[in-house]
């Protein structure tokens, strides 16, 4: 209903702002100054955390009224671009796999990170789990939907394990931890500031997404754009490309500092957020042009495979309706801001 | 007219049942076909997004489909049943505990005062603040499930039957009285058949609250339910998928209501039509 009544003042917005500005002369459109806008973060350790704390989004738009939302994980926030709730956003590969194949009006624009030991999965010690082989008959959670639960499945699939011989069971990161602590499971593959929680209670890591990645199947989380707001102020998801690289910047060049941040921003101890820090990749927005990971407008790079490669994981998963080509993917890869922050 | 058209007329008419026969079901069917139509109209002039609203035939097709296929492993009949027997099992338990409550509380104020605070506290609490304490306390399982759902029917049972009970007319009582009805009479002769359609109508209404429940109980760690595939599909965009669930949830619930009158009918015959 809200979706609705969004949509029809959204429209009879859109029509009474296109109205005045038939009825004003022409040079408004280059002012065009969105009077707030919505961002929305993922609950995982990377800079934007620091670009939120440091208010650089703000810095880099006076007079706009900037929105941090936390979302729990990326279904949530593919209901949340669904839903047009957000003009900004953040998604692992396989909720963008999935977006992008059913068409939302997202642009990916830059990398937001890369996932390495910051998402883990981990065993009961008590459990005797050394290879995925023992996982059968156990219990094993993950946040369906999300980069753990498609790096479980994929990595069951590689060692000819039937996912069927155990449980899997949806659970969000936060219910993960408090089953965990309850003693309900014996394995879980999932991320941080709650993956810690598990492994103090008597849980080992076994195996990270890190280690996937050098498998072949990396993960990560990209930033998006709603198409209209880019449409609409060009310049200021540039603006916004611009803070977010600030913040890369600062995470890689700080990093004392901006453990201190995580440790307030997500209530750890110091010591906490700085191994957490250490488990996520940040690319500098220079490299993040390169072939691995964006590419450029002339060439797309990596995503774009790995974008190819989830959304065939999920169709045979039958999660996906059918797979696009990789020319599909590509264009929803737009580096042009990204190009332009770094010249 | 001649006899024997008369007689075709009333042969035709016993093979339709005797609601369909009503004017207000002509009404309601009005409804129903204009939103119909409105929907058909929506979608296939592409006013709505495909993503958002798909059109009729899809939604026919997605139930087909998991109704042969299966959807995660299960098929639709599957995850109803799983589904239907979690409200059942939760819901006849909240009437063996909320109605003899309701009797209590209704005929004695002491317990009326004991008990109270504890219903009227926690009934407003949205399910889902609920949720994450019974999963903490009694796990990801099947149990915080009926956990819940019984939470979320115990209160209209016990407020309804305590109405009931109060609203009972107190000269059935006193002549019961009069006539040396042993408290056991008046329990079983008195005071159940006089409140039955009153805790009748909470009944249906509970069972309709419980129902609305059922998402958010099978959201945690749950592989099937016809909640739990709402859910999930949700995750993915499968919107078609998502209003089917929907549709086969809504059809359901009626069923069940329906068959919550006609239970009601068989045991209090004297009850009064309680209306749709």
């Amino acid at each position: 209903m809200k979706n609705i009544l969004n949509k029809v003042s959204k429209t009879l917005f859109g029509s009474l702002s296109a109205m005045t500005l038939l009825m004003m002369t022409f040079p408004i459109e280059a002012f065009a100054k969105p009077k707030k806008i919505t961002v929305g973060y993922l609950n995982l350790v990377n800079a934007q955390l620091v670009t939120k704390n440091l208010g650089l989004i703000q810095k880099e738009m006076p007079g706009v009224e900037v929105e941090h939302i936390k979302v729990g994980g990326g279904g949530d926030m593919l209901r949340a671009i669904a839903a047009k709730q957000v003009d900004f956003g953040g998604l692992g590969n396989p909720p963008t796999a999935i977006g992008v194949t059913r068409k939302l009006p997202i642009d990916g624009i830059m990398v937001l990170n890369m996932l390495d030991f910051v998402e883990a999965m981990v065993v009961r010690t008590d459990a005797n789990i050394k290879s995925f082989k023992d996982l059968k008959g156990k219990t094993v959670a993950a946040p369906f939907g999300s980069t753990t639960h498609y790096l479980l499945l994929q990595a069951l699939a590689d060692e000819g394990i039937d996912p069927s011989s155990m449980t899997i069971l949806d659970l969000r990161p936060n219910d993960i931890a408090a089953a965990w602590a309850r003693g309900d499971l014996d394995a879980a593959w999932f991320w941080e500031p709650n993956l810690d929680k598990a492994v103090k209670r008597g849980g080992n890591i076994f195996m990270t997404s890190g280690i996937m990645e050098k498998r072949g199947y990396p993960t990560w989380d990209v930033g998006v754009v709603m198409k209209s707001f880019a449409k609409k102020y060009p310049e200021y998801v540039e603006k916004f490309v611009k803070a977010e690289c600030a913040g890369i910047d600062f995470w890689i060049n700080n990093p004392a500092k901006t453990a201190k941040i995580i440790a307030e921003e997500l209530s750890l101890d110091l010591e906490d957020a700085t191994r957490m820090m250490k488990g996520t990749e940040m690319v500098p927005c220079k490299k993040q042009l390169t072939s691995q990971y964006m590419g450029t407008s002339d060439d797309i790079g990596g995503f774009a495979d790995t974008l190819v490669k989830t959304s065939k994981f999920l169709v045979s998963q039958k999660r996906l309706p059918k797979q696009l080509k990789r020319k599909d993917y590509e264009k929803f890869l737009d580096p042009s801001y990204l190009e332009k922050v770094v010249d | 007219m001649s006899n024997n058209q008369i007689k075709n007329k009333r042969n035709i008419k016993r093979f339709i049942p005797p609601f369909m026969r009503k004017k207000t079901f002509a009404y309601s069917m009005l409804t129903v076909n204009i939103l119909f139509i409105t929907w058909v109209v929506v979608t296939e002039t592409g006013l709505a997004d495909e993503l958002f609203l798909p059109g009729p035939l899809k939604i026919w097709q997605s139930f087909i489909e998991v109704s042969t296929e299966g959807y995660q492993g299960n098929t639709l009949f599957v995850h109803v049943f799983t589904s239907v027997n979690r409200i059942l099992a939760a819901f006849i338990m909240a009437c063996f505990i909320g109605i003899p409550m309701g009797v209590l509380m209704g005929a004695s104020k002491i317990a009326r005062a004991l008990l109270n605070p504890l219903i009227e506290f926690y009934r407003p609490l949205p399910p889902l603040g609920l949720y994450t304490l019974l999963v903490m306390w009694l796990g990801i399982g099947e149990e915080s499930k009926l956990a819940l759902l019984f939470l979320a029917a115990l209160p209209g049972l016990i407020i309804a039957t305590i109405q009931a009970v109060q609203n009972i007319d107190p000269v059935y009582l006193r002549v019961a009285k009069g006539l040396g009805a042993s408290k056991k009479t008046i329990l079983f002769n008195v005071y159940l058949p006089a409140a039955g359609p009153t805790i009748l109508a909470g009944m249906r209404i509970s069972l309709g609250f419980t129902y609305t429940v059922l998402v958010a109980a099978e959201i945690v760690a749950a592989s099937a339910g016809i909640g739990w595939m709402i859910w999930d599909a949700a995750k993915f965009l499968l919107s078609d998928v998502v209003i089917m669930g929907l549709i086969v949830l809504g059809l359901t619930g009626i069923g069940l209501d329906i068959f919550m009158r006609f239970i009601g009918r068989i045991l209090m015959p004297w009850t009064r039509y309680l209306g749709p």
